[in-house]
C-alpha cells in the first residue's frame, strides 16, 4: 500500500453564519489522482485554498506527510507550498511580466540556480506544455488555454509532490481541454499526485484514480471512478447522468 | 426607543472596532515592511524599477507644481508686502515658506494623487485576478514583492521630488521678483540662501520621507485589501487618495510642531 502524503481530519469551515465544511476527512496517497466533484458553492475551491492555507480552516487538522501545518504561521508555510502547489483556475499570470519570468519566479526565490540554468529550466517546461519559444510573450497575448497551462508549468516548475488543480478546464473549447488533461496525464505519469477540482466529469473519469464527491459540507462518495459510475446514490447518479449529457 | 438608542451604540461600538483594527493593521504592515527590508532577500532590481516609476514619472508634475507656487506665492506676497514698503522680504518669506512647508506639502499631496491611486489600483487590480494569491502560494510574501520596494522607492524620491519642486519654485519667484519688483537676481538668491537654514531643508525632507510612508503603506494597505472586481478598485483608489491627503495634511501639522520645538 502506497504511502499517504497529505491528510484532511475533520476540516470546518464557515464565512460567517455560512458553514462550507463540515467535517471533512480525506487522504491522498503518493502518486494517486484524486477527482474532487460538486455542485457550485460547494466549496470545493475553498478546500484546495485551505489546503494551501490560502484560507485558514476553522477545526480540523492537515498533515503532509504526518506533519500539521494548518496552523503554522505565513512565513512557516514556506516549505510545505514548495511541495505542494496550487494552479489558478484563471491561471493567475503575473500580467506585467512575460511568460518566462513567470515560470522561472519560483525558481529565482527558491533555488540558487545559476540565470541559464534557469532559462534552460522554463524552456524544457515550456517544451513540456508545447509552448516552446513563447518565453517574451507578454500573458495577455496568450489564449486562455495557454495561460492555464502556463500557470501549470509555474506550478510545477519546484518539482512538487503535490500539486492542487483549480477548474483546469473551466470555459476551455473541447480541443484546448484535451491539452490540458494530457498535460495533466503527463504530470501523472512522473508520479506527482494530485487534487482535481472540476466540474468536466468526463476528465476525472479518465484521469483519476478515485472520485470524492462533496455535498452540503460533507463528502458523500469517496470512491474508484468504476464505483461511481455504478453509484445508486441520487446525488451522485445527478453527476453520472450530467456528464453522459 | 431605547431599542433605537441601543442599536445606535452597538453601531458605534462596531465603527469603532472596525477604526482600531484599521489601525492595528495599518501599524502591522509598516513593521512587517521594515521587518521583511532587513531580512531575507531585497529586490535591488524592483526597487530601482519602481523609483524609475514613482519618482521620474513624478519629475513633470513636480516642476508643475514647484514653479506655480513659486510664481503665485511671490506675486501674492509681493504685492501684499509692498503696500507695507516690505518689497525687500519677499525672497526671504517665499523661500521659507516652500522650503518648510508648500514644496514638500503640495508635492506630497499631488504624489499621493498620482502615485497613491496607481499603486492602490496596480495592487488591488492584483488582488482581484488572484495574482497576489499566487505570490503567497508560490510560498513567497507579497509584503515583500510589493510592499517593500514601493516603500522605499517613494521614502527615497519624494524627498528628491520635494528638493526640485523648491529649487523650481526658488526659480519662479526670482523670475516675478525680477519682472514685477525690480529684484535683482543676485539679491534674491543671496536673501533666499541667508534666509532658509540648514533645519528648514531638513524639516521639508522628513517631512516629505514621512509623507511618501504615509502613501505607500495607505495605498499597498488597500491594494491587498481591495475585493469585488473592478468597482472595488476603483472604490479602493478613490479611498487611498482621500486617505493619504488627510494624513499628510494632520500629519503636517505635527512634524511642523516638532520641528519648531526641536529648533526654536
Amino acid at each position: 500500500m502506497s504511502e499517504t502524503i497529505l491528510e484532511l481530519k475533520n476540516i470546518h469551515k464557515s464565512f460567517g453564519t455560512n458553514s462550507i465544511h463540515r467535517g471533512i476527512n480525506l487522504t491522498l496517497k503518493k502518486g494517486e489522482s484524486l477527482g474532487l466533484l460538486g455542485g457550485s458553492g460547494t466549496g470545493k475551491s475553498v478546500l484546495l485554498r485551505s489546503i494551501i492555507g490560502l484560507e485558514r480552516i476553522d477545526q480540523g487538522e492537515i498533515l503532509f506527510h504526518g506533519e500539521r501545518f494548518d496552523h503554522l504561521k505565513e512565513t512557516l508555510l514556506t516549505p510545505y507550498r514548495i511541495k505542494i502547489s496550487y494552479s489558478f483556475q484563471s491561471g493567475a499570470l503575473f500580467d506585467s511580466v512575460n511568460v518566462f519570468e513567470n515560470i522561472a519566479y519560483p525558481l529565482f526565490e527558491h533555488t540558487r540556480f545559476s540565470y541559464q540554468q534557469i532559462k534552460d529550466k522554463v524552456a524544457e517546461m515550456l517544451k513540456l506544455i508545447d509552448l516552446p519559444g513563447r518565453e517574451h510573450v507578454m500573458p495577455s497575448d496568450l489564449s486562455g488555454g495557454m495561460q492555464k497551462r502556463v500557470g501549470m508549468a509555474r506550478a510545477m516548475i519546484l518539482n512538487p509532490e503535490v500539486v492542487l488543480y483549480d477548474e483546469p478546464t473551466a470555459g476551455l473549447d473541447p480541443a484546448n481541454t484535451l491539452n490540458v488533461i494530457a498535460l495533466m496525464q503527463r504530470f501523472k505519469n512522473q508520479g506527482l499526485a494530485s487534487i482535481f477540482v472540476t466540474h468536466d466529469i468526463p476528465s476525472a473519469l479518465s484521469l483519476c484514480d478515485r472520485i470524492v464527491v462533496l455535498h452540503e459540507g460533507k463528502i458523500i462518495f469517496n470512491d474508484t471512478p468504476e464505483k461511481f459510475e455504478k453509484s445508486d446514490d441520487p446525488i451522485v447518479n445527478k453527476f453520472n447522468l450530467s456528464s453522459k449529457d | 426607543m431605547k431599542a433605537t438608542y441601543q442599536n445606535f451604540i452597538d453601531q458605534r461600538i462596531i465603527k469603532a472596532r472596525e477604526f482600531f483594527i484599521f489601525v492595528a493593521e495599518i501599524f502591522e504592515l509598516f513593521f512587517n515592511t521594515l521587518k521583511y527590508t532587513f531580512s531575507g532577500p531585497f529586490y535591488f532590481s524592483r526597487l530601482m524599477e519602481q523609483i524609475t516609476q514613482l519618482g521620474f514619472g513624478s519629475v513633470s508634475l513636480t516642476i508643475v507644481i514647484g514653479l506655480t507656487m513659486g510664481l503665485v506665492m511671490t506675486l501674492n506676497f509681493g504685492y501684499g508686502l509692498t503696500k507695507f514698503g516690505g518689497t525687500l522680504y519677499v525672497p526671504a518669506v517665499v523661500s521659507l515658506s516652500l522650503a518648510r512647508e508648500m514644496a514638500p506639502l503640495f508635492t506630497s499631496l499631488l504624489v499621493a494623487g498620482r502615485v497613491g491611486s496607481g499603486i492602490a489600483a496596480e495592487i488591488g487590480a492584483m488582488n482581484v485576478t488572484q495574482q497576489v494569491d499566487a505570490i503567497r502560494a508560490l510560498g513567497t510574501s507579497p509584503i515583500r514583492v510589493l510592499v517593500v520596494p514601493r516603500f522605499w522607492a517613494l521614502v527615497i524620491s519624494l524627498p528628491l521630488l520635494s528638493a526640485l519642486s523648491f529649487a523650481v519654485g526658488i526659480i519662479g519667484g526670482m523670475i516675478v521678483c525680477r519682472a514685477e519688483f525690480d529684484i535683482l537676481p543676485g539679491f534674491y538668491l543671496f536673501k533666499v540662501f541667508s534666509t532658509v537654514k540648514f533645519h528648514d531643508y531638513m524639516s521639508g525632507i522628513v517631512k516629505s520621507a514621512v509623507f511618501a510612508g504615509i502613501i505607500t503603506i495607505i495605498a499597498c494597505y488597500k491594494g491587498l485589501k481591495t475585493r469585488d472586481g473592478t468597482k472595488g478598485v476603483g472604490i479602493s483608489t478613490t479611498w487611498v487618495v482621500v486617505t493619504a491627503s488627510i494624513l499628510i495634511l494632520v500629519t503636517d501639522f505635527f512634524i511642523s510642531k516638532i520641528f519648531l520645538v526641536i529648533w526654536h
